[in-house]
């Protein structure tokens, strides 16, 4: 298989025969390595989750940051390469920041979903020839979740710069078993609570560790709290209602 | 006494040397025109007054009396024109009365013109003058610097190539009464409608070897819109902070009091005011 | 002594920094790229509407350039004909400037509809008008202008700026050459200002007029008694009158005539 590529793998611009980009679609296969993330969408907000793979018992888990904030309305959870998902990260606060200077009204969740698909495609030379400013696509896909003035939303944004609104999904090396699990427990009608232990249980399924309250990362975008990272002692709280099996 | 007072000259050059604005003066920014006919001469002006870019008077008279044969028209500073016309008129009748005769226009225009000249231009008035004589009806125009020109039409102020463009494409010689002033009059309203420091309405002034007819707003074009709503106000809007009252005895004291029976009208100067 | 005084054609130079110099002495030459183009505009804000107007005389010096060019724009609608428009631009000043600001902001809102799929709020659009004002800090748009729309809650909204930027969301705010005429007026008759009630108090204890929202109709018979009083007094101000009445269903524009002196 390498050997039959290798003409194509070189320019990240080129197009192979059958019309594919394989360096594209390789750093989608680096996004299936990553731990798995989940979302989950409701009417009155969202819930993102994350496993925080714990390697060593050495580890401070508090150092594995794997949700982060865009904005007071926008968060984002990640799978893949976590330090290309910084520079993406960093975009999109500017762009929300920019938004709110110019306009004086918080930018839109999809508007925060394109700022970052534009720049996921900013690999290879310019248009008008210029130098690149990236050498590869990035290896990571974001879960994106905000609230906006049309309620809540979640969104899934890949290397390849294409983007995709969603009820509920789940990305990462778990995610085929975890979306189908998701296909089978989503209803419009779930509450933020449900989708709370939604979340857990699902991840719970297709982590190879065994979950607790400290290998997993949960948070939440509302109308009124805006984006937030649970706390340890809530995150105990959330665990503890799952069914113990 | 007489003649200029220069005493501030000096100090008001070093001030405005510093920076310090010069007073404004009412400047008749002006459609003034003129045309001889067959058997007399006609003059005429819009009536707008302005102080930059404000209409100071609407319906302001620029077409001013010297002798009763002769009438002059004046654009440039206002103070100028009125004062520079009213002393030729004066002079003009005493050397009528110490001659014994009919003063004559091309008198009027040497006077006018020996006064504006000693003044280098300082004296901003620009004059048409006009009039029947023995020697028969004339038509000047007399410049600030001291200039004169003697034509079969003539126009002056801001609106004067307005005025000219009407004259130049309607003009042709042995005109009648009546053309003449529908000729001015157009000429009039071109600067009212086309400059900016005309408006308001036309004034004419016919003389002929008889006698001086002025037509005082002969045509009013520009009649103030009626406004839509009504604005007085009901009485007590304004807050009263402190009154003093002053008796009929205190005042008595520096002015003569006169009861007026209950009725009578107050008989009063006259002054246009919107309604 | 000569040229100390200028003569009423020459009026500009009022100055005794400006005697003629000699040919071999250095002289400066100076550009100077605005031009006052006059004219004045006015907006009011009510309950549920907002009213824009302005003439649309155009000159320079004692001349009339145009009797018709017009000071209101629609910003960010359909077509060449801006369809649909539900914010309305007043700009007065040096014209140019203002048609290059009215072109920057409509498409700046035409694209932002594109780009985040929702029209333009004028809160928006008013702080986007501030930082396009801003950006020219150090060569500005030499207008005066404001913004008029209807607010996310319904409500009428108008906002005005400085050449820079600096803006504010007022009642009413007249512009322009005239501007010295109209705004005490619109202080006197929108915002009650001098008004009290007869008979609520002595002195200082005499109660003010609250400012109430005004009807529709009053406020289009006041913009019109404005005008028509500005033409009085202002011969910069004259040919027509453009209003823009911007209500909850769009904007309805009228033109109506003006003394032409």
């Amino acid at each position: 298989m390498f050997i039959a590529r290798s003409e194509y793998d070189r320019g990240i611009n080129t197009f192979s025969p059958e019309g594919r980009l394989f360096q594209v679609e390789y750093s989608l296969e680096a996004i299936k390595l990553g731990s798995t993330a989940i979302g989950v969408s409701t009417s009155s907000g969202v819930i993102l989750g994350v496993e925080k793979r714990v390697t060593s018992t050495l580890l401070e888990t508090s150092s594995v940051e794997k949700i982060v904030e865009i904005d007071r309305h926008i968060g984002c959870a990640m799978s893949g390469l976590q330090a290309d998902a910084r520079s993406m990260v960093e975009h999109a606060r500017v762009e929300s920041q920019n938004h709110a200077f110019h306009y004086n009204e918080p930018l839109r969740v999809e508007s925060c979903t394109q700022a970052i698909c534009d720049l996921a495609l900013r690999f290879g030379e310019g248009a008008e020839g210029e130098e690149s400013i990236m050498s590869r696509p990035f290896g990571v896909a974001l879960l994106i979740a905000g609230f906006d003035e049309d309620g809540p939303s979640l969104y899934h944004a890949e290397p390849s710069g294409t983007f995709y609104r969603y009820d509920a999904k789940a990305i990462g090396s778990g995610s085929e078993g975890a979306q189908a699990e998701l296909q089978n427990e989503f209803h419009k009608s779930l509450t933020l609570e449900e989708a709370e232990l939604l979340v857990l249980k699902t991840l719970k399924q297709v982590m190879e560790e065994k979950l607790d309250s400290k290998n997993v990362q949960l948070a939440s975008v509302t109308k009124d709290k805006g984006f937030r990272i649970y706390q340890d002692a809530e995150m105990e709280e959330v665990v503890a209602k799952l069914p113990k099996n | 006494m007489g003649g200029f007072d220069f005493s501030n000259h000096s100090r008001n050059a070093a001030l405005h040397a510093q920076g310090f604005p010069l007073p404004t003066a009412t400047s008749t920014g002006t459609t003034i025109v003129g045309c001889l006919f067959d058997g007399g001469v006609v003059i005429a002006a819009d009536t707008r007054a302005t102080s930059g870019p404000i209409v100071a008077d609407k319906n302001c008279e620029k077409l001013h009396f010297i002798t009763p044969q002769i009438w002059c028209a004046g654009a440039g500073t206002a103070a100028d024109t009125e004062f520079t016309t009213s002393l030729i008129s004066s002079n003009l009748e005493l050397h009528s009365l110490s001659t014994g005769r009919q003063p004559r226009v091309v008198t009027c225009m040497t006077m006018l013109k020996q006064h504006l000249f000693r003044y280098q231009g300082h004296i901003g008035a620009y004059l048409v003058v006009a009039g029947c004589d023995p020697t028969g009806a004339h038509l000047f125009t007399v410049h600030a610097h001291g200039s004169t020109d003697k034509l079969p039409y003539v126009t002056m102020g801001s609106g004067s190539l307005a005025a000219m463009s009407v004259f130049e494409t309607a003009w042709k010689g042995n005109m009648t009464r009546q053309g003449a002033v529908d000729l001015c009059s157009e000429a009039i309203k071109a600067g009212i409608f086309n400059d900016l420091g005309s408006g308001s309405n036309v004034d004419v002034c016919i003389i002929t070897p008889e006698k001086a007819t002025l037509l005082r707003n002969h045509i009013t074009p520009n009649e103030r819109e009626k406004k839509m709503r009504d604005y007085r106000f009901k009485k007590g809007t304004t807050a009263v902070l402190n009154q003093k009252i002053i008796t009929r005895a205190d005042i008595s004291k520096y002015v003569t009091v006169h009861e007026l029976d209950d009725g009578t009208p107050v008989a009063a100067e006259k002054m246009d005011v919107d309604t | 002594m000569a040229g100390m005084f200028a003569g009423p054609q020459e009026m500009m130079g009022y100055s005794f920094n400006t005697a003629p110099t000699s040919a071999s002495e250095p002289r400066q030459h100076s550009f100077y790229p605005y031009t006052d183009n006059g004219g004045s505009t006015l907006g009011i804000s009510g309950a549920d509407f907002t009213i824009m107007a302005g003439d649309t005389r155009s000159t320079s010096g004692y001349s009339i350039n145009s009797r018709h060019v017009p000071k209101l724009f629609l910003i960010g609608g359909e077509g060449p004909k801006n369809k649909g428009a539900r914010i309305v631009l007043s700009v007065v000043g040096f014209a140019a400037d203002g048609d290059a600001l009215k072109e920057k902001l409509d498409k700046e809102v035409k694209m932002y509809k594109y780009q985040h799929g929702k029209p333009m709020t004028v809160s928006a659009c008013a702080q986007r008008l501030s930082h396009i004002l801003y950006n020219k800090r150090f060569f500005p748009y030499y207008v005066h202008a404001i913004l008029g729309g209807i607010d996310e809650e319904g409500k009428g909204a108008l906002y005005s700026y400085d050449p820079v930027g600096s803006y504010e969301r007022e009642q009413c705010r007249a512009a322009g050459a005239a501007s010295s005429l109209i705004m005490p007026f619109l202080d006197n008759q929108v915002n009650f200002k001098n008004h009290h009630i007869p008979g609520s108090g002595e002195g200082h204890d005499l109660k003010p007029v609250v400012a109430t929202p005004l009807p529709k109709e009053t406020v289009i018979e006041l913009v019109r008694d404005a005008f028509t009083s500005a033409v009085e007094r202002h011969i910069e101000v004259g040919d027509g009158l453009q209003m823009m009445i911007l209500t909850k269903d769009g904007v309805e524009e009228q033109l109506l005539p003006l003394k032409k002196d």
